[in-house]
């Protein structure tokens, strides 16, 4: 009930965002240079399209009615289409989700769990050589251009070695179905995931040390210990429960540069997702597809906010409307 | 250079990252300025020699239009760092000034601009620039504003906090008395005292504002004229089988810029928070020693605590700080001490030595600590039996602690209920669901805690509650021994008189034995028989309560008991407390209080004061305790 209550809260809360992002973009199209039915309708579009797209738009109107009729057009769904296929954008970008969602998530799974966990034993020995070594080498993970380290692992593991492949999702002449289908995927993620969590992982060490850090110094640590209860149980009961609020947090808030980074990685494998999208789009000046892809990574990232929000409320029960 | 900052580079030279990345930074910042005149071959020029791999001609090799990789390299490191610099102080530039406005004016302008930055913490920022990259056409000027358009509320969220906690400064208010207007006293006052954080984050902020660019270049957004890293990646790419040199070099320079930079951030963060690298942990493996031979069967008439000799001693940097300096005292069963002294006297130091909760950077050099006549520590090492600490298999069943509960001291995220069912169980494994929730309920009605409480969170209780709640916890499985550190402090005098009325009832109900330490000589005169004060490290004076109030024999328990208001007496002048000079009183060659002492003399300052013992268990660390003694106090101050 408390959690409904506090999650309808915040939903209402995340309008006026939507809001400015849209007008955001709004004000992009209006302010770039060129045309704005062409921006919306896509260069070299034939005069009836563009003429469609004119009305559509209400380009002819006065500005605050043209936002009204753009804004209208989103509640529709309607993103425009894309300049190189015509197709719609909205449908484009859906397609694209779920190979996005795929690497994206199990980057981050396996980089936070594994941060979590190497940061909650460096916590333990604050200040040790092992602890500075480490602190080092995070920083120096997240430091590194994540398409970079993709094209690396590239020459290494694919081009070297061979071991793995180095683009695409599946195999040209693979398996599409059954357990051969699953790890002919699995095969093809294994680098895309290693470079992307590869950064994050060094992102998350550093966040889970400084935070149990945090709470090992608290007092009802000290209680704990002078209750009796031995280091592990202080580690998973008390230190680490806490820490993993400000954890969650920053997890929910960084998720909009995870998703850069997995653009990045995308280009890199060829990995067929919303990254590949948006760089095809680059290369083709196909606007409405990048404007697109803007729009439903915003949206993304509310929505990552808005769930952060929801877990945070459920681990602590200090949070009330 | 102010102490600070010096203090500051100082710290951050030392360590081997901060030196590391400096100089690694100095090399390649170097490179950059020097360029044209290094005598490379020009970046752009193509030649025949295409696809070469690196050779004695070309360090690097060359790229798929014969150019030189290393010429490239080192004019890339000009776009990398004027994008770093400039990003970082346009946003730098922005976020100040918006942060310090909504920091410094509050109300509705700081309520609309944090609005603007929690919106801009959720917008994917990469995909703003790239939008605003591709709409605007791609150029380095344009990334740069597109970066620091999307950074700045980083450096203003700073700022902000910066200035919320400056605004309060006599200085700032001595301006604005002065007559100084709000715009002269943000730009002279408020930010440049506020601007050390904001700089510190620069070095962040540069480095992603270089790995933005970056991406930008790679995904065919950069600027065509220029040498980018980001770019040449881009290329390199395409020939990554034929010639990965011309991919490795530039990542290679990238990962070294943007690496020493967040290494540099981070070093001077630690050079100016040192305590940030060594807090917490869990505590460190100490020595343990077995126990002394033949120790004598405790009796009815052994104390339940013996301190002999204790002494604690901080670590801090290169400094050591003994703060429980050579304490002894002895404890009856069913006895209760109060530990007085003001706060950094040593006295809650004391309470975790005797705990054994002490943090890794303390130690104890030396002392014994009997339980029941068993030595718990001896020559300050933990006395372990059986590979086990001794203090372990008290903790809780015997000897429980009442922190200050408005210090956190339950877990925020657990019930009272859970947090006295998970003590319980940890020592009565077997104990029965029904059984244990008899006994929390037992404990409860004790200690006057309504039974519909029980499953609050901490947060939920008041003050007051939140202090029984933290007593029913100690109490939970029937200790002989509680040690009480500031009980009452931060409550409301109405609930402090009412705690410390049931602690007392309390004790003498389950024959507890009491060691009750505070600030507060009134709060320990009600429900102890005996008084130590303490004074930087050691007790300077112990005696009964009724006799340290009638007749101090140390100046320093005079100014406690003067310090005390009293409610029924005449208002009156209330000596205040001197200032204790840690350093001094740890310097001292003679009587540590002698820096601050009104009745100081040369002998005072020259010799260490014997342990005066004035009979019935009144001793005073004082050249002069017979004399305070036989003054009776004045009857207005001291409490019949």
């Amino acid at each position: 009930m408390r959690l409904l209550r506090y999650f309808l809260f915040r939903l209402l809360q995340m309008f006026p965002i939507a809001l400015f992002i849209v007008v955001i973009n709004f004000a992009l199209i209006h302010m770039a240079p060129g045309d704005v039915s062409i921006l919306l309708a896509g260069e070299g579009a034939d005069p009836q399209y563009m003429e469609e797209v004119r009305q559509r738009y209400g380009l002819d109107l006065p500005l605050y009615q043209q936002l009204g009729a753009y804004i209208g057009q989103l509640l529709q769904g309607d993103l425009g289409l894309s300049f190189r296929t015509r197709e719609p954008v909205i449908g484009i970008i859906a397609e694209r989700i779920p190979a996005t969602l795929l690497l994206a998530g199990t980057a981050l799974v396996l980089a936070s769990v594994l941060g979590v966990i190497i940061g909650a034993v460096m916590a333990r020995r604050p200040g040790s050589a092992m602890d500075t070594a480490v602190t080092t080498l995070s920083i120096s993970l997240f430091s590194i251009p994540v398409f970079w380290l993709g094209l690396m692992l590239i020459l290494l593991f694919a081009v070297t070695l061979r071991w793995l492949p180095s683009s695409g999702m599946v195999s040209i002449a693979g398996p599409r179905e059954g357990i051969g289908y699953i790890l002919d995927v699995a095969m093809h993620m294994i680098l895309p995931v290693l470079s992307l969590s590869a950064i994050w992982l060094g992102q998350y060490v550093r966040l889970s040390r400084a935070s149990v850090s945090e709470t090992l110094a608290e007092p009802y640590v000290t209680t704990a210990r002078a209750i009796g209860f031995p280091e592990r149980r202080v580690m998973s009961r008390f230190a680490l429960r806490n820490a993993m609020l400000p954890i969650v947090t920053v997890l929910g808030l960084e998720l909009g540069l995870l998703l850069s980074g997995a653009v990045l990685t995308e280009t890199v494998f060829s990995w067929p997702g919303l990254g590949r999208l948006i760089y095809e789009a680059i290369l083709s000046r196909d606007t409405p597809v990048i404007m697109g892809a803007f729009l439903i990574m915003s949206f993304t990232v509310m929505l990552a906010a808005l769930l952060t929000d929801l877990l945070y409320a459920a681990l602590d029960p200090r949070v009330r409307l | 250079m102010t102490p600070g900052l010096a203090k500051t580079v100082r710290g951050t030279l030392r360590s081997l990252p901060g030196a590391l990345s400096l100089t690694v930074l100095a090399v390649i910042v170097a490179a950059a300025l020097l360029a044209p005149v290094l005598g490379l071959p020009d970046p752009a020029e193509m030649a025949f020699d295409l696809y070469q791999s690196p050779n004695a001609d070309h360090w690097l090799g060359t790229d798929n239009f014969g150019r030189d990789i290393f010429a490239r390299v080192v004019w890339g490191a000009r776009v990398a760092l004027v994008v770093a610099i400039g990003a970082a102080l346009l946003s730098i530039l922005i976020g100040s000034v918006l942060g310090a406005v909504a920091g410094y004016f509050g109300g509705w302008i700081d309520g609309l601009l944090s609005r603007v930055f929690d919106i801009f913490l959720l917008i994917p920022t990469f995909f703003l620039i790239l939008l605003i990259v591709a709409l605007f056409g791609a150029s380095l000027p344009l990334t740069i504003v597109a970066i620091a358009l999307t950074t700045w509320p980083r450096s203003a969220r700073l700022m902000r906090s910066q200035v919320l906690t400056l605004k309060s400064r006599v200085y700032v208010q001595a301006a604005l008395a002065a007559g100084a207007s709000h715009w002269w006293v943000i730009v002279r006052h408020v930010i440049p005292n506020g601007i050390a954080p904001i700089i510190t984050d620069g070095t962040i902020l540069m480095g992603m504002a270089i790995l933005t660019e970056a991406g930008l270049s790679f995904l065919g957004l950069g600027d065509q004229n220029l040498v980018s890293w980001g770019g040449m990646i881009f290329e390199g790419q395409r020939h990554l089988r034929l010639a990965p040199w011309m991919s490795i070099a530039p990542g290679v320079a990238l990962l070294l810029l943007v690496a020493s930079l967040n290494l540099l951030g981070d070093s001077i963060n630690f050079a100016m928070n040192p305590q940030l690298r060594t807090r917490g942990g869990a505590p460190k493996a100490r020595t343990r020693v077995a126990p002394p031979a033949n120790e004598p069967e405790p009796t009815a008439e052994t104390p339940i605590l013996e301190v002999e000799d204790l002494r604690l001693v901080y670590t801090a940097g290169d400094r050591k700080i003994a703060a429980v300096d050579g304490v002894s005292f002895s404890l009856p069963r069913g006895g209760a001490l109060g530990i007085v002294g003001e706060s950094g006297c040593g006295k809650s130091s004391l309470g975790s030595a005797l705990l054994q909760t002490m943090p890794n950077n303390a130690e104890l050099t030396s002392g014994t600590i009997r339980y029941d006549g068993k030595a718990i520590v001896l020559n300050g090492k933990p006395v372990a039996e059986k590979g086990r600490s001794r203090i372990d298999a008290l903790r809780w069943t015997r000897m429980a602690t009442i922190f200050q509960s408005a210090m956190n001291a339950l877990n925020p995220v657990t019930t009272v209920r859970r947090q006295m069912m998970d003590a319980l169980r940890l020592h009565k494994p077997g104990i029965g669901k029904e059984e244990a929730a008899a006994r929390i309920g037992e404990v409860f009605d004790m200690i006057g805690i309504p039974r519909s409480r029980m499953n609050a969170y901490p947060h939920q209780l008041s003050g007051g509650m939140r202090q029984r709640a933290m007593i029913a916890l100690s109490l939970i499985l029937e200790p002989e021994l509680v040690i009480a550190d500031e009980p009452t402090t931060a409550l409301d005098m109405l609930i402090q008189d009412q705690i410390l009325g049931e602690i007392a009832d309390l004790r003498e109900r389950l024959n507890l034995s009491l060691i009750l330490v505070s600030h507060d000589m009134g709060a320990v005169a009600e429900s102890c028989e005996t008084v130590a004060v303490m004074y930087a490290g050691r007790i300077v004076e112990i005696a009964p309560t009724r006799r340290i109030f009638d007749r101090p024999a140390h100046p320093y328990t005079r100014t406690l008991i003067g310090a005390l208001p009293s409610l029924t007496g005449p208002l009156e002048d209330l000596a205040s407390l001197p200032a204790t000079d840690t350093e001094a009183a740890a310097s001292a060659t003679g009587c540590r209080f002698a820096h601050a002492c009104p009745a100081a003399t040369d002998l005072c300052r020259a010799q260490v004061p014997p342990a005066v013992d004035l009979g019935d268990g009144h001793v005073s660390e004082c050249h002069y305790a017979e004399d305070f003694a036989a003054e009776a106090a004045d009857p207005q101050e001291a409490r019949a």
